[in-house]
């Protein structure tokens, strides 16, 4: 017998049965379905959280002191870390916390950050109105100020106040510029913050030269990782750190956090995945299940199959395609329950639609596993029987 | 060479700590072309016979040769295989496949030996239009009479041109004028050169054989020829 013919017998027979067929199925769907809704759902957050590291800035290292030292990183170190080769940009940051005001009553506290001008391309900020510090203005420690776009909002400024003046401490500023927004909320919020030039900050709020941080962008097809072992190397020496001390400083590859938040959601996903795959086992149960059911109320249509000639090879492929049609069918309508799903989740959650077809060709791969695995045994309990007795079964 | 050939057959099931014979010493034979009966009262004996000689089941002594092959030496497939091919079963409860179309039925013996779906149904076809079936064709079981279904029964055991047709107690649920009208068709069949072999306990069917052959408790107890 050809597997058309058995294909067709058995979408006959579970055309006569279409009640029991669908709740058999339906295991599986929901098997399935719930396999292909958190596997993509587990893919669409980590497409975010790639998305949003790379909103961090690309190729970005971040220069930071280590073991409590406080001021073991200065701005000269940052001036000679702008001089090694295979730099984009260099922004060296000084923090402080203040009050942004633009009367008595309209203030806000937030973090006062005194950087480079290329600080807007080291942490890939966009500005909304205006521009971002120029180097003119940086080189000169001009009193100019561009607002993170959660200040402007606080102090209720918009796209007109570009040239009208904030004080920051009691001390007026010029708004040169306001930033895009990036997203992202609470402890370090990187809307929540004003830029001004570097020399600004140690004129009028903090003293001495220690820097908080120096966030570096690594030129396009420079290694990350040579670009790290030679500013390391050349802090060492600056630092005069010997061979077998420690380092005052540690370099952030921003790549690494990337690769670490990616692994964390994909193992997500595998354990969504996971749990999701018992719902499958036991949908295949319950088609064993059915199928074992059905082998004893068919005995008679066996054995009269028997008598007309069919081989014990025929009777287990009729039983095993019928498993397999069920699974497949209910793999398939899975697929789409579970696509239907996750399109619904990923819009509602903003990461949108991610189809990925290994997700079906996996799926459609594991349901034909199951009708298999689960379908056989039946399927062989059927071949196996007496015709003599298989007939007289009433 | 005679069609089937049982010597000395016996059949015995072992049922835990007794063991019951069902059929002892039988040995009979059957020509091409022949009408036989096999007759005898329940517990005679009659289906086990009917299973042997139909292929569903091997004897557990002696010997049976059918179309020249000896079935006790034959593997599940290999006897899978002649029950498609050589015999055609009419049953005493019809079992046609339910849910399944008068059509598809007749049919499905043809599955079996891998004939294509087109010819299959056009021999099927034909062969329910002989037995006078034309119109029901895509009739289920349950929509028809039980004459209708014996009949159907019949264009299926003979849609393989079998070389035996075996029928058992192919009357014996029908009313008296369908049972009759079933009797003249295998009249029929036997004139037209068919083999068959009718296994009954009703001796007005067994009248109509050329030849009966009376068992008794598993055993031949006589065999008598029509006039």
């Amino acid at each position: 017998m050809s597997a058309l013919e058995l294909v067709r017998l058995a979408l006959s027979r579970l055309r006569r049965a279409r009640v029991r067929a669908a709740l058999t199925m339906l295991g599986v769907v929901i098997g399935v379905g719930s396999v292909v809704g958190l596997v993509s759902v587990g893919r669409g957050t980590t497409a975010r959280i790639t998305a949003q590291l790379n909103s961090l800035g690309t190729n970005l290292l971040t220069i930071s002191p280590s073991g409590g030292g406080g001021d073991t990183l200065t701005l000269d170190d940052a001036t000679a870390i702008a001089a090694l080769d295979g730099l984009a940009a260099v922004a060296p940051e000084i923090q402080t916390q203040g009050a942004v005001a633009t009367s008595a009553t309209n203030t806000t506290s937030t973090s006062i950050v005194g950087t480079s001008a290329q600080y807007a391309q080291v942490r890939a900020y966009d500005v909304w109105q205006g521009t971002f510090l120029s180097p003119v203005e940086v080189e000169a420690s001009l009193r100019s100020v561009v607002l993170g776009a959660s200040v402007a909002t606080n102090l209720g400024l918009g796209a007109d106040s570009v040239g009208s003046n904030v004080t920051i401490e009691g001390i007026p500023f010029q708004v040169v510029g306001i930033l895009q927004p990036k997203g992202g909320s609470g402890f370090n919020n990187p809307d929540d913050q004003v830029l001004i030039p570097l020399g600004t900050v140690s004129k009028y709020f903090v003293g001495g030269t220690g820097v908080r941080a120096i966030g570096v962008s690594v030129a396009d097809g420079v290694d990350m990782q040579s670009m790290k072992d030679s500013i390391s190397e050349l802090l060492r020496v600056r630092h005069g750190i010997g061979a077998t001390d420690t380092d005052d400083f540690q370099i952030f590859d921003q790549t690494q956090l990337l690769q670490a938040a990616s692994t964390i959601s994909d193992t997500l996903t595998l354990l969504l995945g996971g749990i999701a795959s018992i719902a499958l086992v036991v949908g295949g149960i319950g088609i064993m299940n059915i199928m074992l059911v059905s082998v004893r109320e068919r005995t008679r249509e066996i054995g009269i199959r028997k008598a007309l000639g069919a081989r014990g090879r025929d009777i287990l492929s009729q039983f095993l395609i019928e498993a397999v049609t069920l699974s497949l069918l209910g793999g398939l309508i899975g697929v789409v329950a579970g696509l239907l799903v996750s399109a619904v989740i990923g819009r509602l959650a903003g990461w949108g639609f991610i189809f990925d077809p290994a997700t079906l060709v996996v799926a459609t791969a594991f349901s034909l596993a199951v009708g298999v695995v689960f379908g056989v045994w039946p399927a062989r309990q059927a071949a196996r029987l007496d015709p003599v007795v298989a007939l007289r079964y009433e | 060479m005679s069609l089937l050939r049982l010597e000395h057959v016996g059949r015995d099931y072992d049922m835990g700590h007794v063991t019951v014979q069902a059929l002892r010493d039988v040995s009979m034979t059957v020509e091409r072309g022949e009408m036989v009966a096999i007759v005898g009262p329940s517990g005679s004996g009659k289906t086990t016979m009917m299973s042997i000689i139909g292929c569903l089941d091997r004897p557990t002594s002696g010997r049976y040769e059918l179309d020249g092959r000896d079935v006790g030496a034959l593997d599940d497939g290999a006897l899978a295989d002649i029950r498609s091919r050589t015999i055609g079963f009419v049953f005493q409860s019809y079992n046609l496949l339910p849910g399944t179309t008068a059509l598809d039925n007749v049919a499905t013996p043809l599955l079996y030996q891998g004939v294509p779906r087109r010819e299959r149904q056009a021999r099927a076809a034909a062969a329910l239009e002989r037995l006078g079936l034309g119109e029901r064709l895509r009739h289920e079981p349950t929509e028809l009479s039980g004459g209708e279904q014996q009949r159907v029964a019949l264009a299926r055991a003979l849609v393989t041109n079998p070389a035996l047709v075996l029928a058992d107690e192919p009357t014996g649920n029908l009313p008296q004028h369908q049972g009759a009208e079933v009797l003249r068709l295998f009249q029929g069949l036997h004139e037209a050169g068919n083999t068959i072999l009718l296994i009954t306990h009703n001796p007005e069917v067994a009248a109509a054989a050329q030849r009966q052959i009376h068992l008794l408790d598993g055993a031949v107890a006589g065999e008598e020829r029509a006039a």
